[in-house]
């Protein structure tokens, strides 16, 4: 894999482990199989537990059972598994870093003890509520809430866009809780068997076919008061999380973009056309070495984001600058590398035209490119745009 | 009762498509290391041994730079609970080790460790000597099975049934007393993957380290009547062409291509 700069020659020896594993685990268990899955939109649901067993869910947190390895060391994960696909990114990003996470760092000692092995093994699966019909990029306006009633609350409104919905135990929705006058945001679990609760499926995506996603509807859904995070009011809650995820996904671009790029070049070496190999040609050896440098330079960010990360230092904004380049990267360079594979380039038989729609979702997910925009001009002039 | 199980673990040099020879070896930029295939079938079956039994230790041993330590790691990250890694100037000026060395240098593990089982791979990928396990079993006086692909180990009675796979595909069932040493086959069992929590665990089990030195032994265990004389890639006498496609797309290239070579006229 591409490694221009000798980025990857740095990484200490368990690092390099946790890369090796993973990416054996994607060639041999995922990739052959991947193609396939995602013409037919199925996740291999098979593989969920052995992603658990292999500690995949949450890695860089401590406690539980939970392998608490180096960001570093999460972030070549994120990699890899995007490099194979960002459905398989995303069910560890969502089951991870949006619900996992959460959960550890605003749960009662009774949610974790309650769930966060279990998600950690791959055997409770989750997912994140926060998007509705009516507001995407302005979640802050959503109109699910909650009142409260003897001992708990009862849910109402209708998430949608929710990655493993239809295949989740629980779901972590983002509701106003109107009991309070200042109805503020606040994260409630609930288990997706409570009465009053739906899941259905949404079909016919053209992109991320290869990750289940559905909505999530609730009518007059009853949860007790236990359910409710203790530790976080308020939009932060959501958002920190989306830090998180985000965090992982610009690992994740640079895996989905070496992918795309070490397709092309193996290509573009074996197939001769007037003779020669099309590597042979100017116009292509300036695509992938334009392709190398975009690749190198979203590398050396998020190897940077993580430095800042490990010592605490990392800001969102920040987060939202690699995001956005990073995803724009790949989105742009996958459609280089689709093109340098011809007629065959269009086929689910190599992976960047595959990787090139799924980027479509990665690049509107998380905030949108252009949210990503306003995030970083808001903190560069002090004007918010978006108010 | 406690069982003790020795596995050897070989880092073997695996050579990319394209390469080149520089003396008596291939440039050594053309090389990635990596665990044995066939240690990694015998790291399996220790581990799942000393999951299924109480009171099992996995030790590895490996005859190896320390650059080897990243492939001894992974043995421990899959469930092995300590290794042991030898390795001297003395050894690497020797260059080619043969397996009458391995065998001397093992031996002198196996005498300090006193395990009860001793599982080998087969062979190692890339010097395929295929000779070490049997040859080191008969160094220490141990009980021996090789090709082994299937193990029902009795610790109680230290008895190993093992089926064996013969020429022609015919298997062979034996009762092997140990202490005793068997080479594992590929195929005995689906290794695992290390589990990240395995790899960080595995960055803490003790990993020692020993000179010739320190085993008792000097510098003429290397000493040995086999010399590695040269390198060369056989001259390859046809190229194989290969077209990917259904007839119908790949008919016409085989007839243009017998049209040139002249095997067909027209
Ligand atoms: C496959 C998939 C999986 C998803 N998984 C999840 C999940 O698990 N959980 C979850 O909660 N959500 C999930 N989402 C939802 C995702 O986060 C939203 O789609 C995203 O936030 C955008 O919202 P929207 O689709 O409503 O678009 P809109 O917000 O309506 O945006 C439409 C367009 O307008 C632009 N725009 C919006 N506001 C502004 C502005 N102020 N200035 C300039 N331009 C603006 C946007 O950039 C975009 O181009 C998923 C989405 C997809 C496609």
């Amino acid at each position: 894999m591409l490694d221009y700069v000798g980025l990857e020659a740095d990484l200490d020896a368990e690092e390099q482990l946790i890369r090796d594993t993973a990416r054996e685990f994607v060639e041999e268990e995922v990739r052959p199989d991947i193609g396939d899955h995602w013409i037919e939109g199925t996740f291999p649901t098979e593989l969920i537990e052995e992603m658990g067993d292999l500690g995949f869910y949450a890695p860089n947190l401590d406690g539980y059972g939970l392998p608490d390895v180096s960001e570093t060391a999460y972030g070549l994960l994120m990699q890899e598994l995007e490099a194979c696909d960002s459905g398989l990114r995303s069910m560890a990003s969502v089951q991870g870093a949006l619900v996992m996470y959460p959960i550890h760092a605003y749960g009662s000692e009774a949610q974790k003890d309650r769930l966060l092995e279990d998600m950690g093994r791959g055997e409770t699966i989750g997912c994140f509520g926060l998007t509705e019909p009516s507001h995407g990029s302005n979640p802050s306006a959503m109109e699910t809430h909650a009142e409260a009633d003897d001992d708990g609350y009862v849910l109402n409104g209708t998430k949608t866009w929710i990655t493993n919905s239809p295949l989740a135990d629980v779901a972590l929705v983002w509701a106003r809780d109107r009991s309070d006058p200042d109805e503020p945001v606040r994260g409630f679990l609930v288990e997706t068997d409570r009465d009053g609760v739906e899941t259905p499926k949404l079909e016919e995506k053209l992109s991320l076919r290869a990750s289940v996603t559905g909505q999530i509807e609730l009518s007059d859904v009853h949860v007790p008061e236990e359910n409710v995070l203790p530790g976080v009011e308020g939009m932060k809650g959501p958002l920190s999380c989306l830090t998180q995820a985000r965090f992982g996904i610009a690992w994740g671009a640079v895996g989905a973009a070496r992918d795309c790029f070490e397709t092309a070049r193996e290509y573009a070496t074996d197939r001769d056309q007037f003779g020669k190999p099309i590597a042979s040609y100017q116009l292509q050896q300036e695509k992938l070495a334009e392709m190398a440098t975009q690749i190198t330079t979203a590398q050396l960010l998020v190897y940077r984001l993580t430095e800042l990360k490990e010592r605490g230092d990392l800001r969102p904004e920040q987060v939202s600058m690699a995001k956005r380049n990073n995803v724009r990267t790949a989105r742009d360079q996958s459609r280089i590398a689709r093109e340098m594979l011809g007629g065959n380039g269009i086929t689910a038989d190599y992976s960047p035209m595959r990787h090139m729609a799924n980027m479509e979702t990665v690049y509107t997910y998380e905030g949108t490119h252009d949210i990503h925009s306003l995030i970083i001009g808001h903190d560069l002039t002090g004007i918010p745009a978006f108010e | 009762m406690s069982t003790k199980i020795l596995v050897t673990v070989k880092e073997v040099a695996e050579v990319d498509d394209e390469f080149e020879i520089s003396g008596l070896d291939i440039d050594d930029r053309y090389l990635e290391y990596d665990l044995n295939e066939w240690d990694d079938y015998a790291v399996e079956e220790a581990v799942q041994l000393s999951e299924a039994g109480d009171d099992v230790e996995v030790v590895t041993v490996t005859l190896g730079p320390e650059r080897s330590e990243e492939t001894i790691r992974m043995a421990l990250a899959k469930g092995a609970d300590r290794a042991v890694r030898v390795w001297d100037d003395a050894l690497a000026d020797a260059g080619l080790l043969d397996a009458t060395t391995k065998a001397d240098l093992l031996a002198a593990v196996v005498e300090s460790e006193e395990p009860d089982l001793v599982l080998t791979g087969v062979q190692a990928a890339d010097d395929s000597f295929g000779a070490t396990g049997v040859a080191l079993a008969e160094r220490v006086g141990f009980e021996w099975a090789a090709v082994v692909n299937d193990l029902d180990y009795d610790a109680d009675a230290n008895v190993s049934s093992v089926r064996r796979e013969l020429e022609g595909g015919v298997e062979e069932l034996t009762d092997v007393e140990g202490p005793a040493v068997l080479t594992i086959q590929t195929g005995i069992n689906e290794p695992r993957y290390a589990s990240l929590r395995g790899i960080r665990q595995a960055q803490r089990k003790p990993l020692d380290v020993h000179a010739l030195d320190d085993l008792g032994l000097d510098e003429s265990v290397v000493d040995s009547p086999v010399d590695l004389t040269s390198m060369y890639e056989p001259e390859s006498e046809g190229d194989a062409v290969v077209w990917e496609g259904s007839p119908d797309e790949t008919a016409d290239e085989l007839a243009t291509f017998l049209r040139e070579q002249g095997v067909v006229e027209g």
